[in-house]
């Protein structure tokens, strides 16, 4: 793959597909908690994307950013730990690590990227947004792409885990996906990293004690 | 108005903790400490102004020598009073420092944020090894009373609790009820109280960490079946804590909770009864 031309454009794509081999269709991330308490709802789902757009996923923006242009090892390993700290809930964090070190092998292997492959090989764990950030970097697309393209798959995946759980017809996910590409790139472009979910946070630390659980997270 | 607190905390030779006043600035007070049951040092913050004022710029610091104990809680609510048009925003920065095997309870009361309100707060808590930390904090959505609710303009709340020099717990939040509804499911849904517990103890091992999580976690389902529209989770942190958050409709059932989980998370990890802070309830 030659970096830098339509073709990174292309790998990108690849890799911010929802079906990328890595696991992500079995997590939820909290929501299976939500929807089985009957807090979150077809009607809700929308303004619940918003929210989480507006927080979680202008915070996960700033990581991928952050990743793109980092040096050395010793910022990523800075870098995937404060990641880690930043995930209260230990069910996400894990998802997040482990999502991470499987899209980071994968990137390699598909790319062969040297940088990817030091990362990889750094003493920590790696959370997807780090990983993914990074590899936008070797695929030399613009960091703001790679964060959108992040999000959107993100966010794809969510929504997915929202047809398993909730009545949510195939076209009323695809107009939400597309509704919330505005907001995507709201949180891409927004200044502020804060992120206040404290109902998802607690979702996703209860989820474990649900009597029937279909997500991993 | 602009004001500094330094509290350095000691233990002396009798075993006890003593407090040393290293800087008092208005509008903090603090009178004296109090000997606690385990040794440590109790100790009431008073603001003699009665709140934040817009733009206060309010510093706390805090240093617990080797073998310390200390309780810091407040002398009532904190109440955050509305911005002035043109000021800055309030702004409150705490700094924890706990050396090795020292141990810290932080129980301050609820939070208040009037009609109008902006404030920040960053907090950040270091724990060398042994050093632990007992942490609650409560926000509620305003002076509910009086028919405010959600009305502040905007907080801003960074915590960051790092042990052995890396953090393991760190948040960033910005709440702008305007701009980012509340109301969100996302968010707090049909809560508007908020509450979180922090228990850290920095090298403890993970086996630990799970048997208090078990423990809390059998709380929580309790105090879940007991009040409806309570919402608990538990969680272990990276490594060496665990942290409980917790939201409901109204206050008391989450102040009752916090207790409870700060009591049973005291006699695991010290095997020592805790004791509420010498005040009026």
């Amino acid at each position: 793959m030659t970096p830098g031309s339509g073709s990174g454009y292309l790998a990108l794509l690849q890799l911010a597909d929802s079906a990328l081999p890595i696991g992500a269709s079995a997590h939820s991330f909290g929501l299976e908690t939500l929807t089985a308490g009957g807090e979150l709802t077809v009607a809700r789902l929308e303004e619940f994307f918003r929210a989480w757009l507006e927080e979680a996923g202008a915070l996960e923006a700033s990581w991928c950013l952050r990743a793109a242009e980092i040096e050395g090892a010793a910022q990523w390993i800075q870098l995937n730990k404060a990641i880690g700290a930043t995930k209260p809930a230990r069910e996400s964090r894990d998802a997040s690590a482990v999502l991470g070190r499987r899209f980071l092998d994968l990137a390699c292997a598909l790319t062969e990227d040297p940088d990817l492959f030091r990362m990889a090989a750094a003493p920590c764990e790696v959370h997807l947004a780090a990983a993914f950030g990074r590899a936008g970097r070797a695929l030399q697309v613009s960091a703001r792409t790679a964060a959108a393209a992040y999000l959107h798959q993100s966010l794809a995946g969510l929504i997915s885990a929202c047809q398993r759980l909730l009545p949510l017809g195939q076209r009323q996910a695809s107009a939400l996906l597309w509704n919330l590409k505005p907001a995507i790139l709201s949180a891409v472009e927004g200044p502020l990293a804060y992120c206040f979910l404290p109902a998802l946070e607690i979702g996703s630390m209860r989820h474990p004690g649900l009597p029937t659980r279909l997500f991993v997270s | 108005m602009n004001g500094t607190l330094h509290l350095a905390f000691e233990k002396a030779d009798t075993g006890a903790t003593v407090l040393h006043l290293r800087r008092q600035e208005p509008p903090w007070r603090v009178i004296r400490a109090f000997a606690g049951p385990s040794g440590e040092a109790l100790v009431h913050l008073n603001n003699v102004s009665g709140g934040v004022l817009s733009g206060d710029q309010l510093e706390l610091r805090v240093t617990l020598s080797a073998g310390s104990r200390a309780q810091i809680t407040t002398t009532g609510a904190t109440r955050i009073y509305r911005q002035a048009a043109g000021a800055r925003e309030a702004h409150s920065t705490a700094h924890f420092e706990l050396a090795e095997n020292s141990l810290l309870e932080l129980l301050p009361d609820a939070m208040i944020p009037y009609a109008g309100s902006a404030f920040a707060q960053t907090n950040t808590v270091n724990l060398a090894a042994g050093a632990a930390l007992f942490w609650w904090e409560y926000l509620t959505p305003g002076r509910e009373a009086s028919g405010e609710v959600f009305r502040y303009d905007q907080l801003r709340m960074e915590t960051e609790i790092r042990a052995g020099g890396a953090p393991i717990a760190i948040e960033r939040a910005f709440l702008n009820p305007r701009l980012r509804p509340l109301e969100s499911v996302a968010r707090l849904g049909e809560c508007r109280h908020l509450a979180t517990l922090y228990v850290c103890r920095a090298g403890e091992p993970p086996a630990t960490w799970s048997r208090l999580e078990a423990q809390l976690n059998s709380i929580a389902a309790g105090l879940m079946e007991a009040q409806d529209g309570v919402r608990w989770g538990v969680s272990p942190l990276i490594r060496d804590g665990v942290v409980v958050r917790g939201m409901a409709p109204a206050g008391p059932a989450l102040v009752g909770g916090l207790r409870q989980f700060w009591q049973a998370a005291r006699l695991l990890l010290t095997g020592e009864s805790a004791s509420l802070p010498r005040k009026i309830y």
